[in-house]
């Protein structure tokens, strides 16, 4: 008995299944268990977890990758791909606190985008994401606006006087 | 993190630069300088597959005399172009409170036609009337160009004695389910008119130069010097779109809607990662990192990676429950001492 069970836990010590995890590509970590076991950490119950998987619309479409931490993490985009990752990538590098930015879609399959962000100390990776995204939204409301302007100037051009 | 996103290199100062150099009603041609190809990239795709668009989805066929087989109808009908005028305020028949679909989430068309004459007989676009409450007057209706006579893109074509009765659900969507929703009918991208930047390989006979015609963008850029070395440091920065529409939507607004989209995107994820950091723990699924845990370090990363239905204690995701020794020795399905496997 005694016996058994020290061979049970021995091999199960938490520091160095993260050593082991961490190892692995984001996309081969198990990623469904862990979901579920920070919800049992927090004490929700297992209805709750079978709603959150029937709810499509409202799901959380941004997801932090485990095995991330503050200035090192990888994210996780639901119904994303290049449209949105290879743009988020190049602003997310322009960034001149990031160290290091990249995406990828791990299977093609999988509507699912990956985005690895590590950034030097001082700021986080969730900071560079954020900023990121704001950084695009500016970008996309300048040619916005220089579209409809040129729109504008276009049409004044083209009419005769 | 004081700088401007848009002012990084010198190439970059000025920001995004848009020229338009034709707009009609069918196309708009545009150069999009100063600015990224990855952002190009996204703002080419994005129209090409995301802007929302009306195409008939559904076809309740009544009567089909024609030698056409229904599903082969069924399939023309859903690639006329409808006008999407106003679909912005149409909902997604997904989203709808309804059953199936109703008035605010689509339109229906219904097309009847028989040969009376003793001549073949053309069922056009025209044939399909809209009918029902619409949120406009225009929203659902085929396109018809002037180019058709005012009859529109030919359906099929009836012999004497023929007839063809049918009604179709015209819902929202989006190219990416099915290119019926595209919204323009092309988009040309090109840059690097002179291939300076070796991204193409272009195949020739002879003479590449000669046998390849040159861009109409070719003029607009400098060509390369006489044995001018390769320039490693350079990046695509001028970008030539033409967007091109069958109708549903004027090109001009497509590239504004494009935009849109790409905004809309990114105001949803900056809303979800705003969820995941605010509130206790509250619909966020993974670890997260210490700070937003409230808790120490390590007391966040522990919780990432145990399983769920373990006997409790640090185990791991891999391997999971009581036999497994290696990560990978035990199986889930195999009695291995596993009452759920970690898999
Ligand atoms: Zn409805």
């Amino acid at each position: 008995m005694a016996k058994s069970k020290s061979r049970t836990k021995a091999p199960q010590n938490a520091d160095e299944d993260d050593v082991v995890m961490q190892e692995l590509p984001t996309s081969h970590q198990p990623d469904v268990q862990d979901d579920a076991s920070m919800a049992e950490a927090n004490g929700e119950d297992d209805a709750d977890i079978e709603d959150e998987e029937e709810v499509e619309d409202d799901t959380q479409r941004v997801r932090l990758l485990p095995g991330s931490t503050p200035t090192a993490a990888s994210f996780e985009f639901l119904d994303e791909g290049h449209t949105l990752g290879n743009a988020l990538r190049y602003i997310i590098m322009k960034n001149p606190d990031v160290e290091f930015c990249a995406y990828a879609i791990p299977h093609p399959s999988e509507p699912k985008m990956n985005v690895r962000i590590q950034t030097y100390e001082g700021t986080t990776a969730i900071d560079a994401l954020q900023k990121g995204l704001k950084d695009l939204q500016d970008v996309c409301d300048v040619v916005s606006d220089k579209f409809v302007a040129a729109q504008k100037g276009f049409k004044k051009k083209s009419i005769p006087p | 993190m004081d700088y401007d996103p848009m002012a990084m290199d010198e190439i970059e100062s000025k920001g995004p630069v848009i020229k338009i150099s034709q707009a009609d009603t069918v196309r708009v041609k545009f150069e999009l300088s100063n600015a990224d190809i990855s952002f190009a990239n996204s703002l080419r795709r994005v129209m090409l597959a995301e802007i929302p668009t009306i195409a008939i989805d559904l076809v309740e066929i009544e009567d089909n005399s024609s030698v056409l087989a229904d599903e082969f109808i069924a399939h023309r009908l859903g690639l006329i172009p409808l006008n999407a005028e106003g679909i912005d305020e149409l909902q997604y028949s997904r989203d709808c409170d309804c059953e199936e679909y109703c008035d605010h989430c689509s339109v229906k068309l219904t097309l009847h036609a028989r040969c009376t004459g003793d001549e073949n007989m053309q069922v056009v676009a025209r044939d399909l009337v809209p009918s029902g409450d619409r949120i406009n007057r225009v929203l659902g209706t085929p396109i018809i160009n002037e180019s058709s006579d005012g009859l529109g893109p030919l359906i099929m074509k009836l012999r004497p004695g023929q007839e063809i009765k049918l009604s179709c659900i015209a819902k929202k969507g989006i190219a990416k389910e099915h290119a019926k929703w595209a919204a323009p009918s092309a988009i040309g991208f090109e840059y690097d008119p002179h291939n300076k930047l070796h991204h193409l390989d272009m195949w020739y006979e002879t003479d590449a130069k000669l046998e390849w015609p040159p861009s109409e963008y070719a003029d607009w850029e400098e060509p390369p010097q006489e044995g001018e070395k390769f320039d490693f440091n350079a990046v695509p920065d001028r970008f030539y779109f033409n967007v091109e529409t069958a109708g549903n939507i004027p090109p001009d607004a497509i590239v504004t809607q494009g935009i849109k989209v790409i905004q809309e995107k990114l105001a949803s994820m900056i809303k979800d990662l705003g969820e995941t950091e605010g509130g206790e723990n509250g619909d966020y699924n993974g670890p997260r990192s210490p700070e937003y845990n409230g808790g120490g370090g390590d007391g966040w990363q522990d919780q990432g990676f145990t399983t769920p239905y373990g006997n409790g204690g640090n185990q791991s995701s891999w391997g999971g429950g009581a036999g497994g020794t290696t990560p990978y020795g035990t199986t889930p399905y195999g009695g291995a001492g596993q009452d759920n496997g970690g898999w």
